[in-house]
């Protein structure tokens, strides 16, 4: 892993087309600001692996795992 | 109408009118992919399959998350509705995946991170509503069989 130190206003550049802005330090948080390609999606990083790990265990099912008839919510 | 015919280690050989295929152009998160297509082995059955069109043993179970959850609601940033290109007049089709398990009690599926499919292409994205959990119970009133 690459470790750079950055003050705030100071910014990072990954390739041509995504920077990172170091805005500022709040308490404990730093508010970071992201430019990247309209494509190039962004997460939490949390949120992204909670969803990796749905998405692996949903592709791990195999048709005779899922009920034919579900019950409708009330 | 042309056909396309893929692959399927779940399924054998599978034709799909070719106009059915999806794709993602970010894939599926932590999955990746590029080309998948929404198959219903049952049309009157709860669970679609989101099938890979490339890799044979690639596929998850979805379903249509108003079908369960009657007041469901997706509140989207505006860099991912920019991403996916269109408004909620379009009506684009959204699924979210499913997680099975060996009991009904423990099938869950996600509502945080449901898949949004418009004009052949494929996101999925953050749903940045309230209430709208990585494992939602599908079947709540099902009960957990006790263990020992």
């Amino acid at each position: 892993m690459l470790i750079i130190t950055r003050k705030p206003g100071e910014k990072i550049m990954l390739g041509d087309d995504v920077v990172i802005h170091v805005m500022e330090i709040v308490g404990n948080s730093v508010r970071v600001g992201i430019q990247a390609p309209r494509s190039l999606p962004v997460y939490r990083e949390e949120i992204w692996d909670a969803v990796r790990e749905e998405n692996r265990a949903a592709a791990a099912a195999m048709p005779a795992a899922l009920p034919a008839a579900a019950r409708r919510a009330a | 109408m042309s056909t396309l015919t893929f692959e399927s280690t779940r399924f054998g050989t599978v034709e799909i009118d070719e106009e059915a295929v999806i794709e993602f152009p970010a894939g599926l998160i932590g999955l990746g992919g590029a080309r998948y297509a929404v198959i219903a082995a049952d049309p009157d059955a709860p669970f679609a399959w989101l099938h890979s069109v490339e890799e044979p043993d690639v596929a998850l179970p979805v379903t249509d998350p108003w079908r369960h959850f009657g007041d469901y609601a997706v509140e989207l940033s505006d860099a991912d509705t920019a991403r996916i290109g269109a408004s909620e007049a379009d009506d684009p089709a959204v699924w979210v995946t499913v997680r099975a398990a060996s009991e009904l009690s423990g099938f869950s599926c996600n509502l945080r991170a449901p898949i949004v499919i418009w004009n052949g292409c494929g996101h999925q994205v953050i749903n940045e509503a309230p209430d709208a959990p990585v494992r939602a119970p599908l079947f709540p009133d099902a009960v957990a069989v006790p263990t020992a």
